[in-house]
């Protein structure tokens, strides 16, 4: 059956399963709200601080929700694949005469369709609090594409967690893995402001550039000297991630 | 031309990382229409072959061929002539029935439409049309069941792979998913199932394989199995209907009954003698005539066939749910890794 056809049946059944569940839908777009009305409006004095790069803390930390919903994207593909997999309904999908790849990306798909939603969530709620976004609504379309293929890196880590433990407990708890990813990271203050191991970890966390690039398009715009290093990292760390992800699930399938 | 086999099996063999065997060298084949049986308790073999044969698991030596393709060579082909239920029944709480059959239909290739009538018709045929718009997570065992078979027959597959179908069921469930899966095999479809119960074999299989330890220690039909096993017991009570059983009739009928020759041994029962012979009911008519002419009263009589229970006892020197409770599981926790 062709590739594609199977992907897309594969990724509407993935999403009216999730959209289904209304509660679910909503309890994954909380969280970016949540964090918004904890930090962003009593961390605001921070831009008075000497050195701060920004006049506008809900700008600042926009980019720090984004990839807040993204990480945690991972442990959302690591559940729903489990769940899967432990009703049986994973094998049945293998019976079928479809190409592996699509039931891969037919899951990833619908976790990014979700994270988008989540990003989207987020942009209304800050235009709607007046942050002015320098990269324009071009900024907002390339701040969406940087977000699809930034979760699908997360998701594949989900993949591998998923497809390696195959237990609900030690998945529950890989999502500890993934608060250090965007908790060690410039999302509060600037790098200038740390010290000591937290700015080392800060430097070594690829999390960081990707969010730098979005910050930068968001708080100053077209920034490419602050943008691009964030690019490549994006690139390489997502391609090794797919590879492992398909090299693991091939493994798992095979 | 096409082998006369649907499913042909050489020396196959399974051993898990674990160095756990849990396939020892196999052979079988299943004629096309066939009805084939595996029967043997939790960790003999059985879920792991169905699933080498199905493409979900790989194998470690050994040839298999389904519908007349290569397991390893062409396992898009196999996938295409198959269906497979499940022992772990395998759907999507969250989709509702109609959609969850409906997806599997376009996954095989069909066309919206298509899907969408043959899955009508499959909820028809396994009563489910009043529940067909909700979730399947609201579906009793049963409806599962008959769910996951109506999903296994959306494309039509010329071989149906059933991994112990009426596990859970009641017992009126249990006897409609017999007859769905007669009319099946009556229609063409070529069936491979697994069980643990004797009474699903005996009813269903053209052929059943006893499997103990991943190996194959008997094979026939239900009939030539419990043939194997010993013939037919007569038992008879021999006195007056308001007497007490009589030790001298006992003896006379003991005596008498020894010189025919369809009888194969004698011994003494409760309340009067069985008769071990090749065929019970044959054996009836001309047994009564024979009291009845020498004047022994006969108070009851009841013929006792063997079962498949005593087949697999012969075959394991285990009785199957003895064996059942004590169910190792290793084949189920091993699955792909």
């Amino acid at each position: 059956m062709n590739t594609v056809r199977a992907t897309y049946f594969i990724y509407v059944r993935d999403l009216k399963g999730w959209l289904g569940q209304p509660s679910l839908v909503v309890s994954s777009l909380l969280p970016s709200v949540f964090m918004f009305l904890f930090f962003g409006t009593p961390l605001r004095g921070m831009t008075s601080m000497p050195g701060f790069p920004a006049d506008d803390y809900a700008a600042y930390i926009t980019g720090m929700l984004i990839v807040m919903a993204v990480v945690m994207n991972g442990a959302d593909v690591a559940f729903s694949l489990l769940t899967d997999m432990l009703s049986g309904y994973f094998d049945k999908l293998l019976l079928a005469p479809v190409n592996r790849f699509s039931m891969l990306m037919g899951t990833l798909l619908r976790s990014g369709t979700r994270t988008l939603m989540q990003v989207l969530v987020i942009f209304a709620l800050t235009l709607a609090l007046g942050v002015n976004f320098e990269g324009g609504w071009l900024g907002i379309v390339a701040i969406l594409a940087l977000t699809a293929v930034f979760g699908t890196a997360f998701a594949c880590i989900g993949l591998i967690i998923a497809l390696l433990s195959r237990n609900v407990q030690l998945t529950q708890s890989s999502q500890l893995m993934f608060m250090p990813l965007a908790f060690l990271t410039t999302g509060f203050m600037p790098k200038e402001f740390l010290t000591g191991w937290f700015k080392w970890a800060v430097t070594l966390n690829p999390v960081d550039y990707v969010l730098v690039s979005i910050r930068t398009i968001i708080v100053y715009g077209w920034e490419w000297d602050s943008i691009l290093p964030g690019l490549w990292v994006l690139a390489a760390t997502t391609v090794t991630l797919l590879i492992a992800a398909t090299w693991t699930y091939n493994r798992a399938t095979a | 031309m096409p082998s006369e086999y649907m499913i042909e099996v050489r020396d196959l063999v399974k051993v898990y990382p674990s160095g756990h065997r849990a396939v020892a060298g196999i052979d079988f084949d299943i004629p096309r229409e066939g009805f084939f049986g595996f029967l043997g308790p939790n960790g003999a073999g059985k879920t792991t072959t169905m699933k080498i044969l199905g493409t979900l698991l790989r194998k470690t030596s050994g040839t298999v061929t389904v519908a007349g393709y290569d397991v390893d060579a062409d396992p898009q082909a196999i996938r295409r002539s198959i269906g497979f239920a499940m022992q772990e029944v395998g759907l999507d709480d969250l989709a509702k029935g109609r959609d969850f059959l409906q997806l599997q239909g376009v996954l095989y290739g069909l066309s919206r439409r298509e899907a969408r009538r043959k899955a009508d018709e499959l909820l028809e045929l396994v009563g489910l049309v009043h529940v067909a718009g909700q979730r399947v997570g609201t579906y009793s065992g049963g409806m599962r069941r008959r769910l996951d078979l109506a999903g296994a027959l959306m494309h039509d597959p010329d071989i149906l792979f059933l991994d112990e179908p009426t596990v859970g069921l009641d017992p009126q469930s249990r006897i409609a998913m017999w007859e769905h899966l007669e009319n099946l095999n009556a229609k063409g479809v070529t069936i491979l199932l697994t069980t643990q119960v004797m009474e699903e074999a005996d009813r269903l299989c053209h052929t059943i394989a006893i499997i103990d330890h991943g190996q194959i220690v008997a094979r026939g039909s239900p009939e030539a199995l419990k043939a194997e096993v010993g013939g037919d017991i007569v038992q008879i009570a021999l006195h007056d209907i308001d007497d007490a059983p009589d030790e001298a009739l006992n003896e006379r009928a003991e005596e008498l009954v020894g010189l025919q020759g369809y009888v194969e041994s004698i011994d003494r029962a409760e309340d009067g003698i069985a008769i071990t012979v090749k065929n019970g009911s044959a054996a009836v008519p001309d047994l009564v005539g024979l009291l009845h002419d020498n004047r022994i009263p006969v108070a009851s009589l009841s013929v006792a066939r063997p079962t498949l229970d005593d087949v697999f006892l012969k075959y394991t020197g285990r009785a199957i749910r003895a064996e059942e409770a004590a169910g190792d599981g290793v084949g189920k926790m091993m699955r792909r890794f």
